[in-house]
Formats: C-alpha cells, structure tokens, sequence
C-alpha cells in the first residue's frame, strides 16, 4: 500500500511542482483599451507579446494579474502572449477588435464625368477607428451628393466587412459635384467635374473673309444645352473637283472655325465623336 | 586591349551583382505560397481574368516577402507587396523585433483566398484568406513558442503600378461574412 501511494503520489507531485506558469487572457479586447492577463505559479517569469505591430519581451512576476497597456494592443488582429518559467512556456491568444468608428475614407471615381451618364460616378467608404483599424461590425454611412445646381440627393448605406459603396448618375447640367460620406460629425467630400456630353444638333455655316472661305459651327452644345469643352475636335470634310480632304480643328471659345480652299462648287460636312451635323453646298468664288 | 576588355568584364560582373542583391527588395523569387482565388461571389465588378491571376500571384509574393522581412529584421522588403497601413504596422513590428530580440517565424503552408468585395471602378479588392501556418517565436536562437494554425485574414489590396499590393491585413476572431 505504502509502495503504491508513494509510485502515486510522488510522481503527480513532482508534474505539480514542474507545472508552467499558465496564462489567461480574455477573449476579445478592444484596440487601444488596457486589460490584463491572469497568471499562475510564483516567482519571476518572461512575458512575450507578440502581434500587429508587437512583439516585446519584458519580466513579470507570476501570480499577478499582469497588466498590458492600450498603446500595446493598438491594431486589430491576433495577439499571442507567451509566459515563460525556467524553461517551460505557456501561450494564450486573445484578438483584439477595432475600436468605436472615427474615420472615414472615401474613394470616388471618375474625377471627371459627362452630364447624363447613367451610374457613371462610383463611392466607396472605407470605415476605421481612431488607429486606423477596419471597423468591421456594420455602421451606417451617409452619402450625399451635392451638385452645383439642383437638390441634393442623400443615401445611408451599412457597410459589411468595414465597406459600402454607391453607384450616381451625374447631373444634367456641368459643373462641379460634390460627393460626401459622413459618420457622425466626421465627413470626407470630394469634387468630380461635371463636363458636356457629345456635341448635339451640330451646324455649321459659311464665312467668306478677304476672298477666303471659312466653315464655322454654331456655339457647340450637347443635348442638354450644356457647351462642350474647348479642345472637342470637330472634323470638317470638303468634297470639291480636287478630292476629299478632313480636317480636325478643337473648339475655341465654343466654336470650331476652319479656312478651306474651294476649287468650284464643294460640299462641307461636319462631324464631332459619332455625330454627324448639318451639310452645306457652296459655290467656289474666285 | 586587353585591360579594357577586363574592365568590361568586371563591370558587368558588378551590376549582375548588384541586381541579384536588390533583386528580393522588389520581387519574390519561385516558391511563393500555394494560394487558391475564389472569385465566385464577388461584387459589384466581376474580375477579370487577368486580374485573378495577378491577385493570387501578388498575394503570394506579399506573404513571402513578409515572411523573409520578419525573418531577417528587414522592413525595405515589404516595399514590393505592401502600401499603407499594412506596411506601416509591419514596418512597427520589424522595427519592435529589432528592440526587443523576439521574432515571429511563419512557415506558409497555404491560402484559400476568397475574393469578397471589387469595388466599381476597380481600384480596390476586399478578400478572405484561410491561412495555414506554422508560427514561432523565438527569443535570440529559442523557440518559446510554436504553433500549426489556420488563421482567418480579411485583406485589402489595391493597384499599384505593376501589381496589386496588400493595404491592409488583419486577422479576424472569425469569419466575417456579409
């Protein structure tokens, strides 16, 4: 009985005695929030943290709750805590989430759009704590649009996984629009330039000058009245005795004007991107 | 004739020297991680099939070059793969490595990448990653701690000139599915 209890009894104290230190941590912390980690055992043993950013080393003493500052655990993720004693180690790991949402950041593209287009404008928002973290439990972002004339449109959009994002159609009429997200009282905002679309009812007429023929086209406008960009080519044809000839002239001052050489009677055609304009027949002067 | 044709010779030698060296700063070398691209559900954009390679390339040559400048105490490694806030944060831990002595090893055993989020105008890619790894870390030359693991990551990565690179990289306690 004797020889059992000691076969026993010795052993399982001895695994006792030469038992690591253990540590316990809780299960989620908040990034930038101290806490603390339970240990066990006595005496001096190693803390080592490791993580986001992390990855130190300092002396404890075992048995204490062992603090970990918030400045330690500042960026989401994973964190293992590793406690050594004379040589045995013990690891625990805890995830840190992120803190309350304070930032948004906002992506918004194209910077330059044509009036009218259908989805054209695109919004993402990115939501981040005050470390920079991705917040990813959903949190409502508010978009707004503010075009330079005409009524705001707004939409609040929750994000998954820490994202949201919105499709607009620009405006009719050119301009800047301002596209914002906000969260609370924190807001991003960026401009996207509203331009004219293609060139709409393109006319031409003829200028004689000095003897010289010009072709000229009325003050260049899309279909919503808005004027095309100065730098819009306008092709202008000539059909006369001597052949075909094109030119590519870009509107200034909102007109394309171009001199052609006429050898007797030609026809001028007009065309700017994919549209087509009116024709005119003129009779070559001498 | 014969000195100049030793200078060419020796020039030459230098900057084939030279590239090799920088050669790991900016590219990874074969023997990237195994990474698998799911792209099934993604949205609002479909990706495009040169895209997907590209990510499952890129993806793989950011965690070697992660591993490798964890390994080796060198942050001018992450400059290949990593941008913003990921490079910030390993850049933070290479430079805490170096303070205290301690240094995380991963080993990459493989990623089931799934590809969650592609923004409309596709300057950004959200993904899931199941990462198996094994981890250690080490005190000088001791192992006090090591660990098979399959950890969940939810990734940003976002265009480069070239390349995608990973903006942000942050393990999750679990899945986070929309």
């Amino acid at each position: 009985m004797r020889l059992f209890l000691a076969s026993v009894l010795i052993p399982l104290a001895l695994m006792i005695c030469a038992a690591a230190a253990e540590l316990r941590a809780p299960a989620q912390v908040t990034a930038g929030k101290s806490f603390s980690l339970a240990s066990t055992g006595n005496g001096k043993g190693m803390l080592y943290l490791t993580g986001p950013g992390q990855a130190s080393k300092r002396s404890v003493m075992l048995g204490d709750e062992i603090q970990i500052r918030g400045d330690e655990v500042e960026h989401a993720g994973r964190y293992t805590a590793v406690i050594c004693d004379s040589g045995n180690c013990a690891a625990t790991h805890f995830f840190v989430r992120a803190a309350e949402p304070a930032k948004v950041s906002l992506l918004v593209h194209p910077s330059r759009v044509r009036v009218g287009q259908p989805n054209a404008i695109s919004g993402v928002a990115f939501v981040f704590d005050k470390f920079r973290n991705l917040v990813l439990s959903p949190t409502q972002v508010d978009f707004k649009a503010i075009p330079k004339q005409g009524a705001a449109v707004a939409q609040t959009r929750p994000t998954q996984n820490g994202v949201t994002w919105i499709r607009l159609t620009s405006a009719t009429k050119e301009g800047p629009a301002k596209i914002g997200a906000s969260l609370g009282k924190v807001s991003e905002l960026r401009v996207v330039q509203q331009v004219a679309s293609e060139a709409c009812n393109l006319r031409i007429k003829p200028d004689w000058n000095g003897g010289k023929f010009f072709a000229e086209t009325e003050p260049v406008r899309d279909c919503s009245g808005n004027a095309v960009s100065d730098g819009t080519v306008v092709s202008f044809t000539k059909v006369d005795a001597s052949g075909k000839t094109t030119v590519d002239v870009p509107i200034k001052r909102g007109v394309a004007r171009v001199q052609m050489p006429l050898k007797g009677n030609a026809k001028i055609l007009v065309a700017s991107g994919v549209v087509t304009g009116n024709e005119l027949s003129v009779e070559g002067r001498q | 004739m014969m000195r100049a044709a030793l200078n060419v010779l020796v020039i030459l030698a230098l900057a084939g020297g030279a590239y090799f060296v920088s050669w790991p700063a900016v590219m990874a070398d074969a023997g990237s991680p195994e990474v698998e691209l799911n792209a099934e559900n993604l949205g609002p954009r479909p990706i495009e099939e040169l895209t997907e390679k590209s990510i499952t390339r890129d993806y793989g040559h950011a965690w070697q070059t992660m591993a490798a400048a964890l390994r080796e105490n060198r942050s001018d490694l992450l400059d290949g793969y990593f941008t913003g806030i990921a490079k910030a944060i390993l850049a933070e831990e290479i430079a805490e490595q170096k303070r205290s002595g301690v240094r995380v090893r991963y080993t990459d055993q493989g990623h089931k990448l799934e590809a969650i989020f592609y923004s409309p105008s596709g300057d950004a890619m959200q993904l899931r990653d199941r990462a198996r790894l094994e981890v250690e870390i080490v005190d000088g030359d001791k192992v006090v701690h090591r660990e098979d693991v399959t950890l969940n990551y939810l990734v940003l990565m976002t265009p480069g000139a070239d390349r995608w690179l990973v903006r942000d990289l942050q393990t999750t306690a679990a899945e986070v599915r929309p």
